[in-house]
């Protein structure tokens, strides 16, 4: 029997003999090896099964994410297989926790096709996640070298040809989507959108669930969204966008759905998450392609990115999206209605918008990250947000996101252009005090009230929703806490 | 065209600027503490600066702690609610070159800048050239362009004179002048102007533009360094870069500066700095050109006396057909 | 009808200080302004003509607040005149803050003009009714 202790890679005669053998042993631990600038890194959180040493249980998840299997095959030895192995170099503890650990893989950049998230998640989130010596298993974060980053489009047309697109410069947009998400006609789906634009939106919505259903088929739709945009236009002299779904069944009936939406004139339209990453990345490319926004709807993330310690953390998906290419994706608002750290976010929204974004511990990045000149993403906030916390959102968010108010401009109780008044004023009143130097977080609401005077759509805003907050515990949050200095 | 800005200036948020301080003053106080606003203003650093960083200049610095303080007094009065008007603070600076104009007009935007008399305290220096273009109608913006970057600081215009040309009616110099006139007159709470050159030639200027006499209230002279000073200054240089002189090369520089001073186009503390350049040339090349083993620590900072006189100042000056070592209108 | 492009077209429009202050935080940020004027306020009219280059390295609004005056004295009644904030910073090398400083008294706004098509299509023209006069007499 093998030393248990030995962590060292054994010798290559004993290597490969038939039989079974710790994944440690067969290289898949390799302690002093220090990462290639063109390798591929993963950063997993590991629950082992009661017994299992961490660093074995790590080196099984190197193993099974590249070339292992159960047992040792000689026809290794006909490959460059030191080469293709990945390789975990370090093993730690979770600070908190007791049966947790973090494990750092490195992948040879051969290992992947370029251009292919399909290829990539194979093996990083293929066959490991089921392994039986881990009883669970989460992927927190990866590093992606520029070498490979390069191999992809990016985001089809980015933050800053968006806005210049868009015309719209200094503020962050502002969204709403179409409730309810199911039922309406066309004729009245486009009655909201209409009202929603004038009112002083700059784009509607279309929800991740609305395709071609028996109320509403696609084409009407189109046809009667189109329309809205058109004459909110020329109603205010700005341009306008709705994110029309073109979420289908096959790629084939995706693609004619975008080309119609091409076809009529508009300037967005959107995919879910859902649809996979391959249908994904030819969306991108069919964007780019047609100078048209791709915006993604995070639809079904939830299933695996929530719990802490199985499935993979949200801001693996931000990555693997705008390398993807998509344009806009859904990352949180902090003080909505839907799971949100205001440290996770803000990693989030620094992995989409950032050119060279410094490992931040805070905010769970665990790696310097390098996004050689991808375009900006930009992050959608949405769900369960209001005018009156216009001041928190900006504070949180920044400038470049797309704020999007369902309920709270469809609401509101003088109507749907009251609404979306009241929720352009609050933002450019926010907008306004910002770089004008004040205090804009702690006078919020005293902006938001001056204004009010003259605007009565946002003091009814105001008057509907104060009060209004959600304030659950996340489930995500930070492992690394900034330690309280003596004061 | 340079702009620079304050190393040392307080930041400029609302909390501190005074500026704003001044602005938002609705209670009329029991008394004022002028120490305290000396120390609290900042103008205190700024003047203890001067006296560090600037050798002699007595006068120099006696007018400026004398603007400094009606400025102060001005400030305070305002408080009170006593009758005031926004002082004229456009200025002339006359001397010779050398004499410190360019650096105390920057320690001046400093000061000014802590007074809040202007909001940002950049200096933005200019000669005819930034202003006066070449052909009709390329003037007006040139000149506006310089304005509008001075706006919020100084404009300080060296050799000012140089915008009249009497003998050239459609020269169009006057055309900057009138719009600094204009600017010096609509914009005083935006900018400072201060126009700089030799004395003689400033007083003509002034004499011939009334516009500019009547509007420049703090006329400050900057008399030449004495040799004394000029030895003083040498050995700052010196040090600030780095280097020492030796004993005997004191004695030589000494003798340079006052032989210096006899020969045309003397420019005070800036002949200085150029010949000590040279002799940072000299040194270098004499260790070089030694070729006598590793040199130390010493060797290194040290100018020695042949460094000094190597000078052709010592041989006549510029006449001189002593082989320079650099091409230089001056040594 | 109010046109509502730019960054800040639903609050009341900004006094001098207001823009002032607004300038200065671009200064602040190391961005360029300039003015620029059209008469022609249709959506995708990109290229409004421009009031000079922009002015690089000022440090104060005062400063930037000087070319308002005087593009206002030209343009002012006549014509839109928004202030762009170019950055030139890497990764963005373009607009950061454009807010339309002055605007005609009367706005007429756009008409729609549909095209009908086969399948219920309908392709869309937004016409400015002032375009109707030729340029230098929309709004006099």
């Amino acid at each position: 029997m093998n030393d248990l202790t030995d962590t060292k890679a054994i010798p290559e005669k004993s290597r490969y003999s038939a039989g079974v053998m710790e994944y440690k042993k067969m290289g898949y631990w390799e302690p002093d090896y220090v990462p290639k600038v063109t390798d591929v890194i993963a950063l997993f959180r590991v629950t082992p099964q009661e017994g299992v040493d961490p660093e074995e249980a790590s080196a099984a998840i190197a193993g099974e994410s590249s070339t292992a299997t159960w047992t040792v095959v000689w026809t290794d030895r006909l490959t460059a297989c030191d080469k293709y192995r990945a390789k975990c170099y370090r093993v730690d503890p979770v600070p908190n926790t007791t049966d947790q650990y973090f494990a750092w893989i490195a992948y040879d950049i051969d290992l992947f096709e370029g251009g292919s998230i399909a290829n990539l998640t194979a093996s990083i989130i293929g066959n490991v996640f089921g392994f039986k010596a881990v009883k669970a298993l989460r992927l927190e974060d990866m590093h992606i070298p520029v070498a490979y980053l390069k191999t992809f489009q990016g985001p089809a047309t980015g933050v800053v040809v968006e806005r210049e697109r868009m015309d719209k410069f200094g503020r962050p947009l502002l969204g709403a989507t179409t409730k309810p998400k199911l039922g309406l006609s066309g004729r009245n789906y486009g009655r909201v959108v209409y009202e929603g634009l004038k009112g002083g939106l700059d784009f509607m919505k279309d929800d991740e669930n609305i395709n071609s259903q028996p109320f509403m088929h696609w084409r009407d739709r189109f046809l009667y969204v189109m329309e809205a945009v058109n004459k909110a236009q020329a109603e205010t002299g700005e341009v306008k966008g709705h994110y029309l779904n073109v979420t289908a069944g096959t790629m084939e009936e995706m693609y004619a759905r975008a080309e119609f939406a091409k076809e009529l004139g508009s300037i967005i339209i959107m995919i879910d998450l859902v649809i996979g990453y391959t249908a994904i990345q030819s969306m991108a490319l069919w964007a780019r392609k047609n100078d048209m926004i791709l915006h993604l709807h995070r639809a079904g993330n939830s299933t695996y990115s929530r719990q802490k310690n199985h499935g993979m953390n949200f801001r693996v998906i931000c990555k693997w999206m705008r390398m993807a290419g998509v344009d806009h994706i859904h990352a949180g608002t902090v003080v909505g209605k839907l799971e949100g750290d205001p440290l996770m976010i803000k990693g989030f929204y620094d992995t989409l918008l950032g050119e060279n974004v410094p490992a931040n511990l805070q905010h769970g990045l665990f790696f310097d990250q390098d996004w050689a000149s991808l375009n900006k993403c930009m992050p959608v906030a949405s769900g369960g947000i209001h005018a009156g916390q216009m001041h928190q959102l900006i504070h949180h968010l920044g400038e470049d996101v797309v704020l999007q108010f369902g309920g709270g401009t469809i609401g509101h109780p003088m109507g749907i252009q009251a609404g979306a008044t009241a929720n352009r004023v609050a933002l450019e009143a926010i907008i306004q005090a910002r770089n004008e130097g004040r205090d804009y977080l702690a006078e919020g609401p005293e902006i938001l009230a001056a204004a009010a005077r003259w605007c009565s759509p946002l003091r009814a805003a105001l008057d509907t929703w104060k009060g209004v907050t959600f304030d659950y515990a996340s489930t995500d949050t930070a492992d690394f806490v900034p330690t309280a200095t003596a004061s | 065209m340079t702009i620079s800005t304050p190393s040392n200036s307080p930041p400029t948020d609302a909390a501190s600027d005074p500026a704003i301080d001044l602005a938002v003053q609705d209670v009329v106080p029991e008394s004022v503490d002028l120490a305290e606003e000396f120390e609290s203003s900042g103008v205190r650093e700024v003047m203890e600066e001067l006296d560090k960083t600037l050798i002699g200049l007595a006068p120099v610095k006696q007018r400026i702690r004398e603007t400094a303080a009606l400025l102060l007094v001005d400030r305070a009065r305002k408080r009170f609610g006593l009758a005031h008007s926004v002082p004229t603070l456009h200025m002339s600076f006359t001397g010779n070159p050398g004499t410190g104009k360019t650096t105390v007009a920057l320690r001046m935007a400093d000061l000014l800048h802590r007074l809040g008399y202007v909001r940002k305290g950049h200096l933005v220096t200019v000669t005819r050239d930034d202003l006066v273009g070449q052909y009709i109608g390329h003037t007006a913006p040139k000149t506006k362009d310089m304005i509008k970057k001075a706006m919020g600081g100084v404009l300080f215009i060296d050799e000012a004179y140089y915008l009249y040309r009497p003998e050239n009616e459609r020269d169009y110099g006057q055309e900057a002048i009138e719009i600094l006139l204009q600017a010096m007159e609509n914009d005083r709470d935006d900018l400072v102007v201060i126009l700089a050159g030799y004395a003689d030639r400033m007083d003509r200027f002034f004499n011939s533009n009334p516009g500019f006499r009547s509007r420049v209230a703090h006329h400050i002279d900057f008399p030449d360094y004495s040799d004394a000073e000029l030895q003083q200054i040498s050995e700052l240089m010196v040090t600030e870069q780095n280097y020492e002189f030796s004993d005997k090369a004191l004695t030589a520089m000494a003798e340079y500066i006052n032989l210096r001073r006899k020969q045309s186009h003397f420019a005070n503390a800036r002949s200085i700095r150029n010949a000590i350049d040279r002799m940072r040339l000299r040194q270098a090349n004499r260790l070089f050109q030694a070729n006598a083993g590793p040199v130390g620590r010493k060797d290194l900072i040290t100018l020695e006396e042949g460094d000094v006189r190597a000078s052709r100042v010592f041989t006549g000056g510029l006449d001189s057909d002593a082989k320079p070592i650099l091409p230089s209108a001056e040594d | 009808m109010r046109i509502t492009q730019g960054t800040f077209s639903f609050l009341p429009d900004f006094t001098d200080e207001q823009i002032s202050a607004q300038v200065q935080y671009c200064l602040d940020n190391g961005w360029a302004l300039n003015f620029e004027y059209t008469d022609d306020p249709h959506p995708r009219n990109t290229y409004w003509e421009m009031w000079g280059i922009p002015l690089f390295d000022i440090a104060d609004a005062a400063g930037v607040m000087m070319e308002l005056a005087a593009c206002r004295k030209v343009h002012a009644g006549t014509n839109y005149i928004r202030m762009t904030a170019f950055d030139s910073s890497h990764g963005w090398e373009s607009i950061r803050l454009s807010m339309i400083t002055d605007r005609p008294a009367h706005e007429p706004g756009f008409m729609v003009e549909r095209q009908e098509q086969a399948g219920r299509r309908i392709a869309y023209t937004t016409r400015a009714y002032v375009t109707t006069r030729p340029a230098g007499e929309r709004y006099t």
